[in-house]
């Protein structure tokens, strides 16, 4: 982890509700994979006190492309103070063919990235947007991506079939508990298929971030396996995992 | 140049530098490493530890403040043998002290928690976390209860409510230094779940308040007191020393932005020197010298 600087290259609007960061950096802030996010600190735009996670959402040319909400205002060429990226990639199984991505009450954003990796790797995609994720407008991700919109609640058509056919499930949740709402994950899974099997159904956290480098115990969580920090063991964990 | 934070005698801690972060801002020692040199500043001060293990506090534990941050995290960790295991080499190959800090929960758990530390050699000094609602006379059998196993100097966090009684009776029990104060608790909404939230409260707003319970605290009882709270600068941090502190510990910037740790522990190492010489500080002050430098170009350009 280094202290760096991002330039903000490009601003491309890509609809009503979200823009796209072009990034440059001056060193190199490392190689990046679905699942890490770039700790950044911008003071003037969020809270002085607070870090933020920038999600990537692809790469292009030499720029990292960063989804940020279109009501947050910037200007190209504005300097963004980074902390390189954090987290671990996405632990995907090997012979994997069909991925389940499921997005409840947020934007999809942390999820994104594993999109062109997946479908570069000849494997389907289906992205699932439920509660108020369903206004998420998809029109710029890939085509064969297959789209799901279901209701309020996270419930959708299909959803015993999509659950069962596919090999994995990363699931990002809205909501002020992260915990009570992956509960909420699981026990819905486990009504969709006769059992939830480790490193099938995966919990993608995204905790307010004080420190994001594991310095203020703010994000701390139990599992089975250990104590993690979420933002440096994380952000997906294998919700069979999880000490309930 | 050496200063000691502690009483004199044979629980005495010294430092190359009166600058150390605060405890539960730098996690165990291992985070910024990459970011900060070490040999800048005068101790690192563990997560707090407690001799069990603790799970983490449930439901939301940040709230973001208008000018501050509020933190409730319930002090997880995995208690002191799992951490000791996990971090002893790290911290043998460190060249400054290690001060752990540990959560004082009963008296028979920091009797042993105590015990345990003396036996370890990359463990410098104990600092003791009290809760904020402890009486005066919990302090004093809890520090007496450290002070009887260890060695080891035995630095105490005093909670801001209460802390002018407690500091009279932890100094009383044996505390090798106080220090004032661990972050003051406070209550407010949570905006994502709406419910109230009582937790710590990090951030500029609370260094007037423990100044000037450093001052205080200071005249008051004869033992070294360490001032932390709200120290987001250089000044800041010189305003504790000229309080009356021995050093200071550093909480939040840390996070916002880890440099900031080691340009204050710069700054201060300078200082302390030119204080004692009544020389002026320019060149210690983070840009001064630079700036006056530039000055003098200038100024030369033009004579020229």
């Amino acid at each position: 982890m280094k202290e760096t600087r991002a330039l903000i290259e490009r601003i491309i609007e890509v609809n009503s509700a979200i823009q796209h960061l072009h990034l440059s950096f001056e060193g190199s802030p490392g190689r990046i994979k679905p699942g890490l996010s770039l700790l950044v600190g911008v003071a003037d735009i969020a809270h002085p006190y607070l870090r933020e996670s920038w999600w990537p959402v692809s790469i292009k040319d030499d720029f990292i492309v960063v989804e940020r909400p279109a009501k947050e205002r910037y200007e190209i060429g504005q300097v963004v103070n980074a902390l390189g990226y954090i987290g671990k990639p996405y632990l995907f199984r090997r012979n994997l063919r069909n991925v389940l991505l499921v997005a409840h009450d947020t934007p999809p954003t942390p999820l994104l990235l594993t999109i062109p990796w997946l479908l570069g790797n000849k494997i389907s995609v289906t992205l699932v947007l439920t509660g108020t994720a369903r206004t998420y407008n998809t029109e710029h991700l890939d085509r064969r991506v297959e789209i799901i919109r279901g209701d309020e609640g996270f419930t959708w058509p299909d959803q015993v079939m999509n659950a069962g056919w596919a090999d994995q499930v990363f699931v990002t949740t809205g909501g002020a508990d992260e915990n009570a709402a992956f509960r909420m994950v699981y026990d819905h899974f486990e009504t969709l298929r006769a059992s939830v099997q480790p490193n099938y159904l995966f919990g993608v956290f995204r905790p307010i971030l004080p420190c994001g480098v594991g310095a203020c115990g703010a994000c701390w969580l139990a599992s089975k396996r250990g104590a993690a920090m979420i933002c440096t063991d994380g952000p997906a964990f294998d919700l069979t995992q999880m000490v309930r | 140049m050496a200063i000691e934070i502690t009483r004199s005698g044979k629980r005495s801690l010294i430092l190359e530098t009166p600058v150390m972060n605060a405890a539960g801002a730098f996690g165990y020692g291992d985070v910024y490493r990459d970011i900060i040199k070490y040999e800048k500043l005068g101790a690192i001060i563990t997560a707090p530890i407690s001799y069990e293990a603790r799970s983490a506090a449930r439901g939301g534990r940040v709230v973001p403040l208008d000018s501050a941050v509020l933190l409730h995290t319930g002090l997880p960790n995995p208690g002191l043998n799992k951490v000791l295991r996990k971090y002893r080499s790290l911290w043998e190959s460190l060249a400054l002290p290690v001060i752990v800090h540990l959560i004082a929960t009963t008296d028979e758990q920091v009797r042993k928690a105590s015990a345990r530390l003396d036996e370890e050699d990359c463990v410098d000094a104990i600092e003791l976390g009290l809760r904020d609602d402890i009486t005066w006379q919990e302090a004093s059998r809890l520090v007496g209860s450290a002070v009887t196993k260890t060695d080891k100097p035995v630095l105490v966090r005093l909670p801001v409510s209460d802390a002018y009684e407690i500091a009279d009776a932890v100094a009383g029990a044996g505390a090798s230094t106080l220090v004032v104060a661990a972050p003051p608790r406070g209550t407010a909404r949570d905006p994502q779940s709406g419910k109230l939230i009582s937790g710590r409260i990090y951030g500029p707003v609370v260094k007037p308040i423990v100044l000037n319970m450093v001052g205080q605290i200071a005249r008051r009882v004869d033992v070294p007191v360490v001032g932390a709270g709200g120290i987001h600068s250089p000044q800041d941090a010189r305003d504790y020393l000229d309080a009356g502190a021995a050093a200071v510990q550093v909480d939040s910037v840390i996070w916002r932005s880890p440099k900031e740790l080691e340009i204050i522990a710069r700054d201060l190492g300078g200082y302390i020197v030119t204080r004692q010489t009544d020389a002026m500080p320019d060149e210690w002050h983070r840009g001064m010298g630079d700036t006056e430098q530039e000055r003098q170009r200038r100024k030369n350009r033009r004579d020229a």
